[in-house]
């Protein structure tokens, strides 16, 4: 259910509109289709990306976080800029549950980044939260990312991502007072939780902090950062092990007497004379996405890790 | 974990103190279906402090690893909407103890006492314990003392004690719970346990309430004509004849799990969403229930029982030829009364409850209907539905939402008028998964928020309001059956409420 090249921002409000009457054309109970809204998710890809795999992805965020999406493909070379709207509800395999999901596609060559901008800001829903995820790196190298940074409430990056903004430019976002995620972060949540626990009585002297390959991933320091934060009287250090797999992190050393260890899908640590597992399972980044959707305030601990980065 | 530097309240959950967990009636049914599966997910989503342990009693000879291996099948048969993680298992199942025991043998407690002091310096439980009574509801009292004498009810680190339903059988026997649990917990420990306030739906009503402004001004005898509260359930009992026969469905459902809903749906806002203000103001409601004389009770209740008849495409027999089941028995297997509650919002507001089993379908809602618009505007119109007023339907089961109806102007010439509804479903807007009652309530519980546990004086308040109800139904000749199963009750319970010129709504 798509319609080709509508530009006009109201034009494209139209179309969506249609689509939902479509949609909720009386099927003999007369019952009409209504959905619900949460916010805007505008989602900065580039035109490389599978368009089936990314939207999948996106669609699946819709059972936690109802959104108007829009998906802003930037690609190199010509003039272009176009746009499509769709609307649909399905069924996802396995699940009971229907959903429902607005979708607007824009296209856009790079050097037109600043129209599709112009399109997109008034297609926002109103009143709600507006966020932006940021996956392409053609913004980043053209250094456009000021240009994208009104349409959002919140950005949401991801620096294990190639060609994701540097500590140094989230530390600018930062300081300019945006509101910003890092789904490097993120995926940090259940081993802070866990590390807070356990923690929680200890006076922990050293901390070690084990990662694979020789330099560290984002991941393995803002844990650092994290912990140097919050536990300031401790000396916390990275610890890198060339065997093991390139910048992931593997275990957390606290003084003689913890070690977690971090293996696929959990967390294994002694707890007395016992042996414990804390499940964790992978985070997917549809998860990772739920998470840091679920609000649009200051992350007061990820911003304070990562000026402690920057500084 | 409030005060300590490593917390992040933006994400991280709650914190869970260390604690065990000793669940008497340990092989029963609410173990296996209910408890077991809820402690184990909420294992799975790390809600569970590392410090932790569960220890089962009950009368049937086992070891530690019998009771894993059995804990292990119900988890994976019962777990809902959630993967079953071996690994996650052989690591939660080390914190799985169990010990056979009679609850009115001294000994057990003292093997009690001693595999908790174990377990705490084991598993780094911080002394902390949960008794959690899943037994006969006449083991209760029993219990409570039997820890008390042993001294389990204090210790080092918290103890607290939760209390399945039934609370009594009436006024006097709860109050007598009361007295003998009380003779060792203090009130404060003791959590009473109503799972329906755990479900989410229910804990919506008050986000809805208090949440949204526009509500509050209508919420009152000004704009509201009635309410209608419904539990159906379209099964029988299930084997649970005999357990039954002896409640009924005004002890069963009406005296604890609609009394509470309706208390939620009319109870003044409270000051702050802390435990003991939002139940103060439960209570007053509660409280405020008018109780009726023997007279009101002929006019306003009526009790049913369920003969034979088609369900779902099937017959099915009468109650009184289910197992164990008197064949003259008078349990009401349906019940209907008109509830008033004496204070300024809602004087001369009808609140009817329902509820039965082997009703058409399994439906549990709360019909919220609105006073008719002033005057018909559209009185001449030819429009069947230009005076129907306003409905809001708050749906706790099957599909948990929330539905509005309201009169819309039909497309096209003319003033044709009709009903609409605007409907809002939880499980299609929010793909989340929703916690059981049981997660809910035990994470709670754990923690020390008390907020959807009832309290004593609730207790005694709901007994109260249902007493003369029971005093006259004890009286009463019967004649049973007066409904079809797979019907909506007796022709009696519609007559009830075309007293007041109302009908019940078919959900």
């Amino acid at each position: 259910m798509a319609t080709a090249e509508a530009l006009r921002p109201d034009e494209i409000l139209k179309q969506l509109a249609a689509h939902w009457l479509d949609l909720g054309e009386p099927d003999g109970d007369g019952d009409a289709l209504l959905r619900a809204c949460s916010m805007t998710l505008t989602c900065f890809a580039d035109d490389e990306e599978d368009a089936s795999t990314l939207n999948a992805m996106l669609a699946s965020l819709m059972r936690e976080h109802p959104s108007r999406l829009i998906v802003v493909r930037l690609k190199d070379g010509e003039d272009e800029l176009s746009a499509r709207v769709s609307a649909q509800c399905w069924k996802p395999f396995g699940h009971q549950q229907q959903i429902c999901c607005e979708y607007v596609e824009v296209t856009a060559s790079i050097n037109r980044l600043a129209d599709a901008a112009s399109i997109v800001a008034p297609l926002a829903a109103p009143d709600l939260p507006r966020v932006t995820l940021l996956r392409s790196s053609r913004i980043v190298r053209a250094g456009a990312l000021r240009k994208v940074l009104p349409l959002g409430d919140k950005i949401i990056v991801d620096s294990r991502r190639t060609g994701a903004p540097g500590f140094g430019e989230l530390g600018g976002l930062l300081d300019a007072g945006h509101i910003t995620g890092d789904l490097a972060w993120t995926r940090l949540t259940p081993i802070r939780a866990l590390l807070a626990q356990l923690l929680e009585k200890r006076q922990a002297r050293m901390i070690t902090i084990e990662y694979g390959g020789r330099e560290a991933g984002p991941e393995a320091r803002y844990l650092q950062a994290w912990l140097q934060t919050a536990l300031p009287d401790a000396n916390v250090t990275l610890r890198g092990n060339a065997g093991a797999e390139r910048g992931c992190l593997f275990g957390v050393r606290v003084d003689d007497d913890l070690y977690m260890r971090l293996c696929r899908g959990g967390a294994e640590y002694e707890i007395g004379s016992m042996k414990q597992r804390a499940s964790m399972p992978p985070g997917t980044e549809e998860q990772l996405l739920n998470e840091e959707l679920g609000f649009v305030v200051h992350d007061r601990a990820f911003e304070r890790a990562l000026n402690h980065i920057t500084a | 974990m409030a005060d300590s530097p490593l917390h992040d309240p933006l994400r991280f959950h709650r914190k869970t103190p260390p604690c065990a967990v000793v669940i008497f009636g340990a092989n029963g049914d609410l173990t296996k279906r209910k408890l077991m599966p809820a402690l184990y997910r909420l294992a799975y989503e790390g809600r569970l402090a590392p410090g932790f342990a569960v220890i089962g009693i009950s009368r049937t000879a086992m070891s530690d690893d019998d009771f894993r291996s059995r804990m292990k099948e119900s988890v994976s048969k019962f777990l809902e909407d959630s993967p079953f993680d071996e690994d996650l298992w052989r690591s939660f199942a080390q914190s799985l103890f169990y010990l056979a025991g009679d609850v009115g043998d001294p000994a057990s407690y003292q093997r009690i006492a001693a595999t908790l002091q174990k377990t705490e310096k084991d598993r780094e439980t911080a002394g902390n314990v949960l008794f959690y009574l899943s037994t006969q509801p006449s083991q209760y009292a029993e219990i409570a003392e039997g820890l008390g004498r042993a001294g389990l009810a204090k210790g080092q680190g918290w103890r607290r004690i939760i209390i399945e339903k039934p609370f009594g059988h009436d006024l006097a026997s709860a109050r007598e719970l009361d007295v003998r649990i009380h003779a060792h917990f203090e009130e404060e420990q003791v959590y009473r346990i109503d799972h329906y306030l755990g479900k989410e739906t229910v804990q919506n009503i008050m986000a809805f309430r208090f949440g949204n402004g526009i509500f509050e001004p209508l919420w009152n005898r000004r704009y509201i004509d009635h309410v209608q509260i419904t539990a159906a359930e379209s099964i029988g009992v299930e084997g649970r004849g005999a357990y039954y026969q002896e409640a009924g469905a005004l002890r069963d459902m009406i005296q604890n799990h609609l009394l509470q809903v309706m208390a939620t749906i009319a109870m003044e806002p409270s000051a702050t969403f802390s435990s003991d203000a939002v139940r103060d103001e439960r209570s007053k409601l509660l409280r405020s229930v008018h109780i009726m004389t023997q007279q009101e009770v002929e006019e306003n209740a009526v009790a049913g029982q369920f003969g034979p008849g088609r369900v779902g495409g099937q017959q099915v027999a009468g109650f009184r030829m289910e197992n164990g089941v008197n064949p003259e028995s008078v349990t009401p297997t349906y019940a209907a009364a008109t509830f008033l509650v004496d204070n300024w919002r809602w004087a001369d507001v009808p609140f009817y409850i329902r509820t039965g089993k082997y009703m058409p379908k399994r439906v549990s809602e709360i019909a919220i209907h609105f006073r008719s618009a002033p005057l018909s505007v559209f009185h001449n119109t030819d429009s069947p539905g230009a005076s129907a007023p306003n409905l809001l339907i708050l749906r706790i089961q099957p599909e948990e939402g929330i539905s509005l109806k309201f009169v819309s102007k039909r497309p096209g010439a003319g003033m044709m008028l009709r009903p609409v509804s605007m409907d809002f479903n939880y499980g299609a807007s929010f793909g989340e998964r929703s916690p059981s009652a049981y997660e809910t309530l035990l994470l709670d519980a754990i923690v020390g928020d008390a907020t959807l546990y009832t309290r004593q004086d609730m207790v005694e308040a709901s007994w109260r309001a249902v007493q003369p109800i029971l005093d006259v139904w004890a009286t009463k000749n019967f004649t049973f059956p007066n409904y079809a199963a797979g019907t909506w009750g007796p022709a009696e319970a519609d007559a009830m409420l075309a007293r007041r010129g109302h009908t019940w709504r078919r959900p």
